[in-house]
């Protein structure tokens, strides 16, 4: 519990996420209808940053399942910790009673989520990492509201219904009885409007002049082809930052196509070369 | 209500399903969505669900509503709508006495056809009380959810609004870069890149892998849990031929090499040659197919358990293909045909498949295409076929 809180503490942003409206919509929707959401999209599209934005808005605690591609579903209910209890009962030096099971059964976040006192907010970040039999055994106890402790033989069930947000990176679609239980959204990559908007709210008091050059030779590179990882708005949000740091940087050198840093843009070697190649090129021209 | 539009999405290949028709008709009943850009939002979010199908489904509601006057909640669209909360009824009473506030009990005492009347009156209250005009949805109306507060504890989108009419939003076709139609481009690369991916080796479990044994061990009490990995197996040698003479291969040569290219790593080796059309006597290693020629004779004798993947469109006057001395060029003239050249290499690399960029319901039409398949399993230069190539070119 106090890890969720902290994790809602360290957050300071959801008037650093700025909202398209037809996603509030939807939201809004998949919340009356009692549905997950499923957000698929570009890695920095922000899917996962629009949880903690419905979490701080609706002033609701967040709880956070990280799948990882070997993950067995029973890891995000709960845990039965042999190892503590067979520590116990070897040396009997804790508080807890060897024979009551139930001493040594920790949640996971799925059941923290539906023990929580209060309504939460639970996001399942990038679900595609694990495979379908986890996806279609983790919509059947969503869908149920409830999951068994086969070791203490009890039923967990869910005190109050999470706002369940599901993200997927991948553009492989999820099975199909999956896709039939939740609402479906794709976040698009933000056009360079909505764009200015994000870079404003995160940069109050940038220099609008930084911000015209350095967004739009964000979407010029973002157009050479042959990138396997094209550079995303964290990406830019980060360069904006590399480039207001350098005390010698003068935003017209964009226009002349001096672009100084592309590593922060271009992330793998093949892509930097190519990216500084068609720079060059450029410059030339 | 909308039952024609429902069809009309099915007809068009959007994977639609009943249940997520009655879900949107939960959200028309839960007075969710008052005007037709709700509708929009709500209707894809609910109905479609995958990103390549938004721009079908953006050109279907264009067609559908563009134009025509919403239609009126009387007569046949109430029916409809009666008879599907009918339908959810009998699996679920619960929830529709909850969405029209009543107690389920006292519904419980009607019959079907009574039944079906007491949710059209509902239904007309309902509308009433929302728009206050006869429309069910209209696109001049307020919203009772949204930025003015209603729902409780909502989201609050800001003070903008959206002046786009939903037609036009579904005309402006945004996301006609995630259709799944159509072959390979450049935008499809990283996923394509993913289904590569699989192109690699597994096999069988077969090594024990003591740390995690001993984990696993511990984990389990003191129980021994045996935990085994699959064993390395060398990486997969590839050899890739592209057809890349004349226009119609142009745009796909480049994105071909570069896909495998960027893939190349994972592979063993990687060999690239080129051809024109089809394969006679010589294939080439440089595009200009004229510096670095290499002879089949001699093309094959690279490792039988390679795989081989053509990529061409297979699309050649027949006789190219058939003949003994179809070759466009004078200097090809071994005396085989083609195609007995084709069933060699086949037979040669047993791993194979051939990868076409033109669309998959046009192969019937061309003759050599039908000639070439049935030599090599082809699949279609795109995202899917790239999937079906790998586990065809994986399987054993």
């Amino acid at each position: 519990m106090t890890k969720q809180l902290q994790e809602k503490d360290q957050f300071s942003g959801a008037k650093r996420y700025v909202l398209d409206p037809e996603l509030a919509k939807i939201v809004n929707i998949s919340r009356s209808l009692e549905m997950p959401l499923l957000l698929k999209g570009e890695p920095g599209t922000g899917k996962t940053m629009l949880a903690y934005a419905i979490a701080e808005s609706l002033h609701m605690p967040l709880i956070v399942l990280n799948v990882k591609s070997n993950m067995k579903l029973i890891e995000g209910l709960y845990q039965y910790d042999t190892l503590t209890r067979l520590n116990d009962s070897r040396f009997g030096d804790s508080t807890r009673d060897v024979s009551r099971i139930e001493d040594y059964i920790k949640m996971g976040k799925i059941g923290q989520a539906f023990t929580a006192e209060e309504r939460t907010v639970l996001l399942i970040d990038e679900i595609d990492k694990a495979d379908t039999d986890f996806q279609d055994d983790m919509l059947d106890v969503l869908d149920q509201m409830e999951f068994d402790i086969i070791e203490i033989d009890k039923t967990i069930r869910a005190r109050h219904r999470p706002v369940i947000i599901i993200t997927s990176n991948a553009k492989k679609d999820l099975s199909d009885p999956f896709l039939g239980r939740c609402n479906f959204h794709h976040i698009a990559f933000p056009d360079p409007k909505m764009m200015r908007k994000i870079i404003q709210v995160h940069f109050p008091e940038i220099d609008s002049d930084l911000m015209d050059h350095a967004i739009n030779t964000f979407y010029q590179l973002r157009e050479i082809d042959m990138v396997e990882k094209k550079p995303a708005t964290r990406e830019l949000i980060n360069w904006i930052r590399a480039l207001s740091a350098d005390p010698d940087f003068k935003p017209k050198q964009l226009v002349k196509g001096e672009l100084p840093y592309l590593g922060v843009l271009f992330k793998k070697s093949q892509d930097y070369q190519y990216a500084a190649n068609q720079v060059q090129r450029k410059k030339r021209f | 209500m909308f039952v024609e539009f429902f069809y009309k999405l099915k007809d068009a290949g959007v994977p639609v399903t009943p249940t997520a028709f009655l879900t949107l008709h939960k959200a028309l009943a839960n007075g969710l969505i008052s005007s037709l850009s709700d509708f929009y939002t709500a209707s894809r979010a609910i109905l479609v669900k995958s990103e390549r199908y938004f721009d079908l489904f953006d050109q279907i509601f264009a067609h559908y509503f563009e134009g025509a006057e919403l239609p009126d909640v009387e007569g046949f669209e109430l029916d409809e709508i009666a008879k599907a909360m009918l339908d959810q009824w009998l699996t679920d009473p619960q929830s529709v006495a909850d969405a029209l506030g009543v107690n389920a009990a006292d519904l419980q005492n009607l019959s079907p056809e009574e039944l079906i009347e007491y949710f059209k009156e509902r239904l007309k209250e309902q509308t009433e009380r929302h728009d206050g005009g006869n429309r069910w949805i209209g696109t001049g109306g307020t919203s009772p959810v949204g930025h003015s507060g209603y729902h409780p504890g909502g989201l609050r989108v800001g003070g903008e609004s959206r002046n786009q009419s939903a037609i036009k939003v579904a005309n402006e076709r945004r996301y006609k870069d995630y259709s799944r139609m159509g072959p390979l481009t450049q935008s499809s690369m990283g996923e394509a890149l993913k289904r590569l991916r699989n192109l690699v080796p597994a096999g069988p479990k077969d090594q024990l892998n003591i740390d995690e044994s001993i984990y696993q061990t511990m984990k389990n009490a003191g129980d021994i849990q045996i935990v085994f990995d699959r064993g390395l197996k060398d990486r997969l040698k590839v050899i890739l031929a592209i057809d890349n003479g004349g226009y119609s291969m142009d745009p796909y040569v480049h994105v071909v090499r570069t896909l495998f290219n960027y893939a190349r790593s994972q592979f063993k080796e990687l060999k690239t040659y080129f051809f024109h059309n089809t394969i006679y006597d010589t294939v080439w290693e440089d595009p200009a197919r004229y510096r670095k020629p290499k002879p089949v004779a001699e093309f094959v004798k690279n490792d039988p358990d390679t795989r081989l993947i053509l990529v061409g469109d297979a699309s050649m006057a027949p006789y190219e293909l058939m003949a003994r001395d179809g070759s466009i060029y004078v200097h090809e003239r071994s005396g085989k045909a083609s195609i007995e050249q084709l069933r060699f290499l086949a037979e040669t690399f047993p791993h194979n498949a051939w990868l076409n960029p033109v669309p998959a319901r046009m192969w019937p039409y061309t003759r050599t295409i039908n000639a070439i398949a049935q030599i090599f399993p082809m699949y279609e230069l795109s995202i899917d076929g790239l999937e079906q190539a790998v586990n065809q070119l994986m399987a054993a």
